[in-house]
């Protein structure tokens, strides 16, 4: 199959990758325009025989984390919903069970960046642990240990759901 | 609990070897601490693949799409004829899909509005849309062949409940009839069409065989259960 098919097919899914990652739809797109346009440019980089997915997704993710972190040097801050500020203060962790139960973009919105793609890639996208490790280029364990504090956030956050 | 937090997650997202996972079953059917926190897990995988799978069901923007428009083909003009003729036809699709939807015969088609097939109720994961519509009305021994979700076994469990388990894209898993509804005792997520399915089917029958009292309903026993309204036996 040619390149750009194989980039029309994932679409739907690095789609969804990016509303995770950036939350706001508009903003997801442009995320995946900035990965698509970033593919095309280094198309030779990437290798047949590879898988295309995983390759597509790290680009994603490091356009992102460098939008991030310009933005954070530039003094943006990601606007974050009040009233979660509001209930939640500093730390996910001291707000009661259940306080965003059934919001999960709300919940997703509390994980810092480096947990949230975590939970994404390995709960969202399905990804196994060492695939996910090599999208984001960390050792495993830190795969491990990130998604188990986003998971314990989350489920504090969203309440026990059975 | 003899298990500690990372390897029942690990349990949960599938990177047990099958040994550990094996001990991991054995044991959370005596230990409810275990079973629970089981549970715990595998509903916020459902809650977050339910919540996220309707993106990759709404259409690609034109603006995405058409950066990876073939360049090969010199007569762009006919290319953007082609892809005007093809947004027509879903548009077409569309009047289509709603006179479906009108006349209720949804399962088996896919709609092209996302409809969530997980909802919760007091707390609780029931099945809703399409999954609570296949679940009520698709009999396992007779699906279409394109089905969204599929059905695996129809069984009564210990409690004299009748209890399905189900395939689909975002999430596998077992209803059970319970006042009415679908209550999801078990959901796995959706592997439709990749290579794990079979693992997923294997455990997925593993954990139906568990809950199961006697054989699991026959094609007539299944549409009698369904003609009944998966009443209580």
């Amino acid at each position: 199959m040619r390149f750009e098919e194989e980039l029309i097919e994932l679409l739907p899914r690095l789609r969804r990758f990016a509303r995770g990652l950036a939350r706001d739809a508009n903003d997801a797109d442009d995320l995946c325009q900035a990965a698509i346009e970033r593919a095309l440019k280094s198309r030779d980089q990437w290798q047949q025989g590879t898988r295309l997915d995983s390759w597509m997704y790290r680009i994603t993710r490091n356009l992102w984390i460098d939008d991030r972190r310009a933005a954070t040097r530039r003094g943006i801050h990601a606007p974050i919903d009040d009233a979660v500020t509001q209930i939640a203060g500093d730390g996910a962790a001291e707000v009661e069970a259940g306080t965003l139960r059934g919001d999960v973009d709300g919940a997703m919105a509390r994980l810092p960046d480096e947990q949230r793609e975590v939970v994404m890639l390995v709960l969202v996208e399905g990804y196994a642990y060492r695939e996910a490790a090599e999208i984001l280029e960390v050792p495993i364990g830190t795969v491990t240990s990130r998604l188990a504090r986003g998971r314990e956030t989350l489920m504090n956050l969203l309440g026990e759901a059975a | 609990m003899s298990f500690d937090p990372a390897t029942v997650a690990a349990y949960v997202d599938g990177e047990l070897d099958d040994l550990t996972a094996r001990r991991i079953e054995r044991e959370a059917e005596t230990d409810t601490a275990l079973a629970a926190e089981i549970v715990r897990h595998r509903a916020l995988k459902a809650q977050l693949a339910a919540h996220f799978a309707p993106i990759a069901e709404e259409p690609v923007p034109e603006r995405l799409r058409a950066l990876l428009a073939t360049r090969e083909t010199v007569d762009t003009s006919l290319a953007a004829r082609r892809e005007a003729k093809r947004w027509r036809l879903d548009a077409t699709h569309w009047g289509a899909m709603a006179a479906a939807l009108v006349l209720g015969i949804t399962v088996g088609t896919r709609p092209w509005a996302p409809t969530p097939n997980v909802a919760t109720s007091n707390g609780t994961l029931i099945a809703a849309g399409p999954l609570a519509e296949a679940l009520d009305t698709q009999l396992a021994s007779n699906q279409p062949a394109g089905a969204d979700v599929r059905i695996g076994l129809s069984f009564a469990d210990k409690d004299g409940r009748f209890c399905r388990s189900f395939e689909s894209a975002t999430l596998d898993g077992i209803g059970c009839r319970k006042e009415g509804r679908w209550q999801l005792e078990r959901t796995l997520q959706g592997q439709a069409g990749s290579d794990y399915r079979q693992a997923s089917s294997g455990e997925l029958a593993a954990a139906a065989s568990a809950m199961m009292a006697g054989d699991p309903l026959d094609a007539d026993a299944e549409r009698a259960a369904r003609d009944g309204g998966w009443r209580k036996k």
